[in-house]
């Protein structure tokens, strides 16, 4: 009984962190994407304290407190500050637009499902249902790297896939040793704080944060 | 204890340039001259694995996981030397060392903390024996890197880091996908055991892994470090990120990193070989082997920019060394070996084309003329080092590639040898065009001969082009002991 | 027993007719209070379908049969679709006529006759209306399969009286991912086909923000009143399909008047809780710019594919 409603609230865990992250492919102002990572961190937080709470693992409190103070204080608020440099960017003209993308999205969470079917097989957690998931907003989040036009969403992009990462560490380990995990944090931090950086120095030289402006590179 | 002395002088020298502001030249020499104490410790460390000793050492701190968790076996310490030798030759060769920079005191102090960070990130990352440490110091090196590379702001510059940056975090995030992947299978066997994620471990029970997540997880593996290592089609950010950046920086990246994704690579084509037999990854690396060959020669063709010429070049040696690690252990022979000879070829290739950027202000082949007027020294090493890139003899990539294609007629593969072998031909003749135009002629207006010539600004380069001449004549003893161990770990 | 069964049937029938108009008003009229005005009461749809009757027909000189033959194509299907949806009982005895893509393509041949209407008499704005329902049509219909199909998946079956029974014999499936992922994509398209905000606005008098009031600008008297009829009954079908799909507890098993007595009652509170709701969500969002409803509609067709994909591989 215990295990099956472990096994419920996770899969409902993983699905709502899914669909925060589709909110990144139909929304278009970048505050909208900030509050969606931050309400995806929020639910990873809950998750990681769910599966810490059934999996009977001290350390996932831990990687929970982490998580919470990285991911939901700390990076929105740079992202904040960025909104407030920056303000009025919008996403309005993608390379692939928002009808066509979520159909995408859809398409590559089926893709997902697919190839993580060994997986499911193999795993004998009660949260293996959720691995498809989180494979399928790795997926997602490469697409919006891929098919966005602002220096802005394509970060916001990759600390989505760093989610959609560490969801599957989650789910399919009840999360990796600690130290890694704090390394991996750590990581992430300062690769943002770099991209951060750059936001404003392709700003300053480009007059605009439009990556498709950075074409003068070419063979 | 050797360790220590491996890892900590790049880390002081860091802290040294943090420290000291506004930047002094000394800050640059005790840079260079700790970096010659990492050389030493590697050394070392690749002599006592010769001699069969294996050195590990790690902290005791329970439920951390820590123990042993620096280990350098032969593979290892064949990649340490080539790094630490690359960062030695580097330091002494950067700007505002004992020549004249047009670097500013903030650039340069910016470029020694990143440039010592960059290093200590690389050796870290080769001597963990856990993948994770592996895994984060590989990210940090994107991060410092991407710091340096666009040392002096311009618009061509901040859009080759940004692409570099992006590319390879989405790179390497796979990367941690895959080795999380790996993980996740191992934790489904044994449950979670301290020190799953080691080498050793993961060697050990590795038979015991399920195939078809191993599969999976070396996709993603391979995807993920490829694009560091600059496999097509991950290879897009290397003619921009190698054309843009600084020459030291350059040399680095495209012998040093590129050796740490290698070596990556290596080590998990060896665990999933050992789970799934060696034809699954063999067919992946043998495919994207070739596809590397085949995009790096047409580039080459089309190439009018020096620097990023030889970026496709680097991407024609990516894809004979994959192609050389499907190949068996003969073929991981030839191909570590080829790693050797490529460092120090592609970092002596790196040096020189930042003296003649400086000479002649401009990165484009059709500027450049009459290099052996202007630029006698670093014309002709120049000529020199081209030359060995395309595997003339008597230098070491010669012997590399020879043994590659042998290798590759062993296994019975005489199409996909003669098809190499007509691609390498299209470089070759590509890089000798291009070289009789940038070293004959007369020279264009308004370049100042002989100023970047100096004997001490070019007598290191001398050493590398020694080191290529002397692989090119024989195999060392120990380095032949050392490359069979490699191959001994990587392929059996 | 069986003879009960249909009875029943006629009878769910007439309280729908006799519900819908009821339930437009009450959202009505709740907008209305949200708004801070009186409104007009809650049964005010009433006197306006006796006042419909009452009228005479006037008809454009260009229009043909279909103009006066659609209406009642529309009022049978939509009173068609009433006999397929588990209101007060389920299963229902004439479930084997039809099921879930029975009810789509019912829904689908009214929205088509309308469409057709539109265009009959000339006009441009008919002609306007109907290419915009169109478009809203071509993505919210395969939504609704689709969701419904998610629902049918963990049910074993597409009868929508058989899903009813197997989830109130398995309560723990109605928190499932795939039914709250079908729920949130179902009330989208709800709105999106009964002419809600934010996709259409029911009350507009601006033609060219008009969608289903543009189809039916011609129409007059009993033709008019069987349309407007036959668009609240729709709107009575959406909730309840929402109603009882998702929360289907309250629902009567069996025939004693008891149960029946309380499967009324509690389809009426449903009912009036959804219409709560619908007025929120209406006085809430300001409706979107046509060529952004596709977007709306593609996020929510998503939203039903995983649905789908969850209920299928999570089993």
């Amino acid at each position: 009984m215990n295990d099956a409603l472990f096994s419920q609230l996770s899969t409902l865990g993983s699905s709502v962190i899914l669909l925060y992250g589709f909110t990144l492919l139909w929304r278009k102002s970048l505050h909208a994407y900030t509050v969606a990572f931050q309400w995806q961190s929020i639910a990873l937080t809950f998750l990681f304290l769910i599966i810490g709470y059934f999996g009977h693992d001290v350390e996932l409190y831990y990687v929970a407190g982490f998580l919470f103070v990285l991911k939901v204080l700390i990076l929105p608020r740079y992202l904040g500050k960025l909104e407030q440099r920056f303000p009025g960017e919008r996403e309005s003209r993608p390379y692939v637009n928002v009808a066509t993308s979520l159909v995408v999205a859809g398409l590559l969470v089926l893709l997902a499902y697919a190839i993580t079917r060994p997986l499911v097989l193999v795993s004998d957690l009660p949260t293996r249902g959720g691995l498809p998931l989180a494979v399928g907003l790795i997926f997602v989040g490469l697409f919006v790297i891929i098919t966005r036009k602002k220096a802005l969403t394509q970060i916001v992009g990759f600390l989505v896939m760093e989610n959609g990462i560490a969801l599957l560490a989650a789910l399919g380990t009840y999360g990796i040793p600690l130290i890694i995990e704090l390394g991996v944090f750590l990581d992430v931090l300062m690769g943002f704080l770099v991209m951060q950086v750059f936001v404003y120095h392709i700003h300053d030289t480009f007059e605009s944060i439009d990556v498709d402006q950075l074409n003068e590179l070419r063979h | 204890m050797i360790f220590f002395l491996l890892l900590l002088p790049p880390l002081v020298a860091s802290l040294l340039a943090l420290l000291v502001r506004p930047h002094r030249e000394f800050v640059g020499w005790v840079s260079a001259l700790l970096s010659l104490i990492s050389l030493g410790a590697a050394i070392t460390i690749a002599a006592q694995t010769i001699a069969g000793d294996v050195p590990i050492w790690g902290l005791t701190i329970n439920s951390l996981g820590l123990e042993g968790v620096l280990r350098a076996d032969s593979l290892s310490a064949l990649v340490l030397v080539c790094i630490t030798a690359v960062a030695a030759l580097t330091l002494f060769l950067s700007s505002g060392v004992g020549r004249t920079t047009h670097y500013d005191a903030k650039q340069l102090r910016r470029y020694q903390i990143f440039i010592n960070l960059f290093i200590a990130a690389m050796l870290l990352a080769v001597s963990a024996n856990n993948v994770g440490v592996m895994w984060i110091a590989i990210e940090a090196t994107t991060i410092f890197s991407a710091f340096l590379i666009p040392l002096t702001i311009r618009k061509t510059s901040i859009e080759a880091s940004w692409k570099y940056l992006l590319l390879s975090s989405v790179g390497i995030g796979l990367a941690f996908a895959g080795t999380v992947l790996a993980y996740f299978d191992f934790v489904a066997r044994s449950g979670r055991v301290e020190n799953a994620l080691n080498w050793t471990t993961l060697m050990a029970t590795a038979p015991l892994l399920h195939p078809e997540v191993i599969r999976l997880a070396f996709v993603f593996l391979l995807i993920g470090f490829g694009t560091k290592a600059g496999i097509a089609p991950m290879h897009t950010w290397k003619p921009d990120a190698y054309g843009e950046s600084p020459a030291p920086l350059g040399a680095l990246m495209s012998s040093a990193l590129f050796a740490v994704a290698i070596y990556a690579i290596a080590r998990w084509k060896a665990v999933t070989d050992a789970v799934l037999g060696s034809s699954y990854s063999n067919n992946l690396l043998l495919t994207l082997g070739m596809l590397s060959l085949i995009i790096a020669a047409f580039s080459v063709v089309r190439a009018k920019n020096y620097k990023r010429m030889l970026a496709y070049s680097s991407v024609e040696h990516t894809g004979l060394i994959c192609l050389g690690l499907a190949l068996g252990p003969l073929g991981a022979f030839a191909a570590l070996l080829h790693l050797v000879n490529h460092t120090a070829a592609k970092s002596l290739m790196f040096f020189l084309v930042g003296n003649i950027e400086r000479a002649y202000r401009s990165p484009l082949i059709e500027r450049v003329h009459g290099l052996l007027k202007v630029l006698p020294q670093t014309g002709g090493l120049f000529a020199a080092g081209l030359l060995a890139l395309i595997g003339l003899p008597p230098f070491g990539l010669f012997i590399s590639e020879f043994a590659l294609f042998r290798a590759g007629f062993a296994l019975n593969q005489p199409v996909l040898m003669g098809i190499t072998l007509v691609l390498m031909s299209i470089v070759f003749i590509s890089f000798i065009v291009h070289l009789n135009k940038m070293l004959y002629g007369a020279p264009p207006e308004g370049v100042i001969t002989g100023k970047a010539d100096r004997l001490w600004n070019v007598a290191p380069l001398y050493i590398s082009i020694g080191v290529l001449v002397v692989l090119g004549l024989t195999l060392p003893a120990p380095l032949a002991t050392l490359l069979k161990q490699s191959v001994e770990i990587i392929a059996k | 027993m069986i003879v009960t069964g249909y009875v029943l049937e006629i009878a769910q029938v007439a309280l729908a007719l006799l519900l819908a108009p009821g339930l437009a008003g009450f959202v009505r009229w709740l907008k209305a209070r949200f708004q801070n005005r009186r409104g007009a009461p809650p049964w005010q749809p009433y006197f306006e379908l006796r006042k419909l009757f009452g009228k005479e027909v006037v008809m454009s000189n260009n229009a043909s049969w279909l103009f006066r033959v659609a209406p009642y194509i529309i009022f049978a299907s939509t009173v068609t679709v009433t006999l397929l949806v588990p209101m007060i009982v389920a299963p229902l005895a004439l479930d084997g006529m039809g099921d879930l893509l029975m009810v789509v393509y019912l829904l689908l041949l009214g929205t088509f006759f309308l469409a057709l209407a539109g265009l009959d008499p000339g006009t441009a704005f008919g002609g306007m209306g109907a290419s915009r329902e169109m478009t809203v049509a071509a993505i919210a219909e395969p939504t609704i399969a689709l969701a419904i199909f998610s629902l049918a998946l963990s049910a074993g079956s597409t009868n929508l009286g058989r899903i009813v029974t197997q989830e109130l014999a398995n309560p723990a499936v109605t928190v499932s991912p795939g039914h709250l992922l079908a729920l949130a994509a179902l009330f989208i398209v709800t709105l999106a086909e009964t002419g809600r905000l934010p996709v259409d606005n029911p009350a507009t008098h601006l033609e060219l923000t008009m969608i289903h009031e543009a189809m039916i600008l011609e129409y007059s008297g009993r033709y008019l009143a069987l349309i407007e009829w036959a668009s609240w009954l729709k709107l009575t079908i959406f909730f309840t399909l929402l109603a009882n799909l998702f929360v289907p507890w309250g629902i009567a098993t069996t025939f004693d008047p008891a149960a029946l007595t309380l499967a009324v009652l509690a389809l009426i509170v449903k009912l009036a809780v959804l219409g709560g709701i619908v007025a929120v969500v209406e006085t809430r969002v300001a409706k979107l710019r046509l060529f952004r409803v596709p977007e709306l509609l593609g996020a929510s067709f998503v939203l039903a594919l995983l649905a789908v994909t969850s209920s299928f591989l999570l089993k």
